[in-house]
């Protein structure tokens, strides 16, 4: 925890962050600190990321001690300065990091690195939908309720559609008949806020909220009433057969996790990328997210593209609803977790960049699993292991939020950049481009073991 | 400026931080003296010298009242808590003393887990199940909810004992413990059967000239069935004469529904209402104090849990999950812990009971709470036989 230099770089930029909004350095009306954030370069980005993470340890540290101190305890978790303390720290995020991925020494794909696995592969697809959604402009904070029904729909058409085929014909015919329910019902269900957006003005943060409550309540009175299984006293469907869920390659098929699912969920992140990046529809998504008037200017069908980035969206968390069920719990069964809220952190800790999201969500999956083993593991009470993970993403989270705000609401350009809006839809479109990717090019957080790229 | 205020805020956090830290009363009873937190010193103190200081480190959470010392305390237990985790004043929080007071019995120690997402029990079990250190002797689940996942671990792990309470698996190494929540909502039935004929008036509320009770379901299924089925059943063994209204909300926690159905049944003239609904519940309790009715609680001594209503709440019918918990620890460290057993706990082995509620129970006429007390013996004795599905009735 020699963490003594490091995250002044992080005090630096928070602090004056707070402060000092009325320093103002130039062109825009940005306080200083948000413009130099605003500017920083990737490299600095990094440093900024990983400085905010070990400044979120120092204080969860401290905190953890803390806590140690007003609870009481038989025999003391560890000892500083002669002071005995109930909950030792290192061992907490020993625990909390490294427990995510196992004993890997021993057995590389052991359970609970595909319990970190699993839960980034529904976070990828969760992650990625709201990206979609903010890239174009939209909060879209109803990816819980679309992610609801999207599990709902493609647990009970799977089933259905399960009685007709089998074996391993079943399975390659199933997953992707699963899935495209999934993202079906998914964008279907995005849509209707798209929708009363575009064409009825209603503001989608209100309406995406409520239709999450919507979906839940439909969900469990599907379920209780037309679609429950009568062997279970819980509220679910009847279980999925084997043969329509996805196979666990590799991994043991007690562990919930599949590599297919895995490789599916990463090549959808490159194909989004691709497609808001490298086509004229992401193109009119992404002017219209910037600036909705110039885009409407430039020829782009505002509500249009309302309605299909919600969709996109949509689809996308019930896609990662689809795989929640086919995957991991092999039904559907009401008190689905909050994957789609954990999505909108996901995407903003990427910057909303879709490639991004694959190692937001991982810093996501290793936290949720982490804590499992924590809780295993050590007498911390799982709030405050909450309390932990809530801080580091918080910390990772916040410099890129304020970026956010400062490219948003003071106009901001990054570093390397001209700075002015658009008004002719065409030619600036190359530079446009420049410019997004500047924002957005090493947006990746820094996580722990970063084994995996795209 | 920005940099002094900056300094002086660190500098002060700092101080601040400090003297908090001195000034937290908690910490390691044992005190900052004894610095290797894992030593081996197994004290084998008679338990009643230094019982606090030391006791066995064996990592986690140790026997503390060391009063049956050495017999079992190198037992460890993992228990897997239902979704909901502790301070429900429910399920938990009574397992949790199920497993305290083999603690403080046995001196056993354990680690206690608590899931928020059904999806994590799978993994919450096998941690335990495939620990070393400490080696679980056993993993106690609790809750129905976790059987899906159980019947999938279990095989896996052939040589681990595990518990399920609440729901049954079928597995070698699994003991399951289930209730006779029927026996005990029989005696609750019987007590409103015999309240509602006579003239009967306590605390907020006072019985009626109709002979009308009522049943408030949580969600239509064989687990609540066998509450409404007992319920019923007990009503019918005080006259056939007393009608009873029965009705489901369709959700365990949704206590505007409870109250709606609860305040429609207080209508048509019931005044007394036993629920099976979890926080649903509550619901009834408040249409009681509106309509000045009475309600029977259920799972814990509501009268408790739920104090505020302690005046229209005549009894609860409790079941007893420490019981369950305890039992299977107790097994355990006895050496006589049978897998693949499925234990049903009613009446006789105090796996449910009928409790008084703490605001009404000295008004209750002794000779209502005498025929209870009789009843329950008839039961137990098989006199009386209860059915579990209300058609039967």
């Amino acid at each position: 925890m020699s963490s003594d230099d490091t995250p002044n770089t992080e005090t630096d930029a928070a602090d004056s962050d707070g402060r000092e909004p009325g320093t103002n350095t130039g062109q825009s009306d940005a306080p200083a600190a948000i413009e130099r954030l605003v500017r920083a370069s990737a490299v600095e980005r990094a440093l900024i990321s990983v400085s905010a993470l070990l400044l979120s340890v120092a204080v969860g540290f401290v905190l953890i001690l803390a806590a140690g101190r007003m609870t009481t305890c038989s025999t003391a978790a560890t000892t500083y300065f002669g002071v005995g303390f109930c909950y030792d720290p290192v061992t907490v995020y020993d625990l909390l990091f490294l427990g995510a991925f196992g004993d890997l020494s021993s057995d590389l794909i052991n359970g609970q690195l595909a319990t970190t696995l699993s839960q980034t592969t529904v976070l990828m697809f969760t992650g990625v939908a709201v990206a979609v959604a903010f890239r174009a402009g939209i909060f879209n904070i109803g990816t819980q309720g679309q992610l609801v029904v999207g599990a709902l729909g493609s647990a009970v058409a799977t089933l259905w559609a399960s009685t007709l085929v089998s074996g391993v014909v079943g399975t390659l015919l199933l997953l992707p008949f699963g899935l495209a329910v999934g993202a079906f019902v998914g964008g279907v269900y995005g849509a209707i806020p798209g929708a009363l957006k575009a064409y009825a003005d209603a503001n989608e943060v209100i309406t995406t909220i409520m239709l999450n409550f919507v979906a839940t309540a439909v969900a469990l009175y599907l379920v209780q009433d037309h679609f429950q299984d009568p062997e279970s006293v819980a509220t679910q469907t009847v279980p999925l057969p084997e043969y329509a869920t996805f196979p666990s390659v590799i991994f043991r098929a007690r562990d919930d996790f599949s590599l297919v699912a895995f490789v599916v969920a990463a090549a959808l992140l490159v194909a989004v990328y691709l497609l808001i990046e490298r086509t004229s529809f992401g193109y009119d998504l992404r002017t219209s997210g910037i600036q909705p008037e110039a885009a409407e200017y430039g020829g782009v069908d505002a509500a249009r593209t309302v309605v299909a980035s919600m969709t996109l969206s949509g689809a996308l968390a019930g896609m990662g609803g689809a795989v929640y069920v086919l995957m991991i719990i092999g039904n559907f069964q009401t008190g689905v977790p909050a994957y789609g809220f954990d999505g909108i952190t996901v995407s903003i800790l990427a910057g909303n960049n879709p490639l991004g999201v694959g190692f937001a969500a991982l810093l996501f999956g290793v936290l949720k699993s982490g804590s499992i083993v924590v809780d295993v593991g050590t007498d911390v009470p799982p709030q405050l292991v909450g309390v932990l993970r809530g801080l580091i993403i918080l910390f990772v989270a916040m410099p890129e939020f304020f970026r956010m705000i400062g490219t948003r609401v003071w106009s901001v350009r990054p570093s390397g950049s001209g700075g002015q809006p658009v008004t002719d839809g065409g030619t600036v479109a190359d530079s446009r481009g420049d410019v997004e990717d500047d924002v957005d090019a090493e947006s990746g957080v820094p996580t722990e073991g970063g084994e995996r790229d795209e | 400026m920005d940099r002094f205020d900056r300094r002086t805020f660190i500098k002060g956090t700092g101080i601040a931080g400090l003297v908090g830290l001195a000034g937290c009363t908690g910490g390691p009873t044992g005190g900052g003296d004894n610095e290797s937190g894992g030593g081996e010193e197994t004290t084998t103190a008679g338990g009643d010298t230094t019982s606090e200081s030391g006791g066995n480190e064996t990592g986690n959470e140790s026997a503390d009242g060391g009063s049956s010392g050495g017999s079992g305390s190198d037992v460890n237990v993992g228990v897997v808590y239902a979704t909901g985790g502790l301070g429900d004043g429910s399920f938990n929080d009574q397992a949790q003393q199920g497993i305290q007071q083999a603690e403080s019995e046995y001196g056993i120690s354990y680690n206690e887990a608590q899931p928020d997402e059904v999806s994590q029990f799978k993994n919450f079990q096998q941690q335990f199940a495939s620990s070393t250190d400490p080696n679980y002797d056993l993993v106690s689940c609790i809750g129905f909810l976790q059987a899906d996942a159980l019947s999938e671990v279990a095989p896996q792990y052939p040589d681990q004992s595990f518990q399920i309470v609440d729901s049954v698996v079928e597995a070698d190494n699994v003991a399951s413990y289930v209730f006779k929540e029927h026996e005990g909502s029989f005696l609750a039935g019987q007590m409103a059967g015999m309240l509602t004929t006579s003239s009967f008036s306590a605390g907020a509320g006072s019985t009626n000239e109709e002979k009308v009770v009522g049943f408030v379901g949580g969600v239509e299924g064989e687990l609540i069935g066998k509450f409404e089925a007992g319920y019923k059943a007990g009503v019918k063994n005080v006259s056939e004469d007393i009608q009873v209204q029965s009705t489901y909300v369709g959700s365990f926690n949704e206590p505007s529904g409870g109250k709606e159905a609860a305040l429609s049944m207080y209508n048509a003239g019931a005044d007394i209402v036993y629920h099976a609904a979890g926080n649903t519940g509550t619901g009834v309790f408040q249409a009681a104090q509106e309509q000045g009715a009475y309600a029977i609680g259920v799972d814990r001594d509501q009268s408790v849990t739920k104090s505020s209503y302690q005046n229209v709440i005549l009894a609860s019918m409790v079941k007893r999950v420490d019981t369950a918990v305890f039992n299977a620890a107790e097994a355990v460290v006895q050496g006589n812990f049978e897998g693949g057993s499925v234990t049903t706990l009613g009446l006789e082995q105090n796996g449910v009971a009928l409790v008084y509620g703490q605001g009404l129970k000295s008004d209750i006429p002794s000779d209502v709470k005498s025929e209870v007390e009789s009843v329950r013996e008839s039961i137990i004795s098989g006199d009386i036989s209860v059915p579990s599905d209300p058609s039967n009735v």
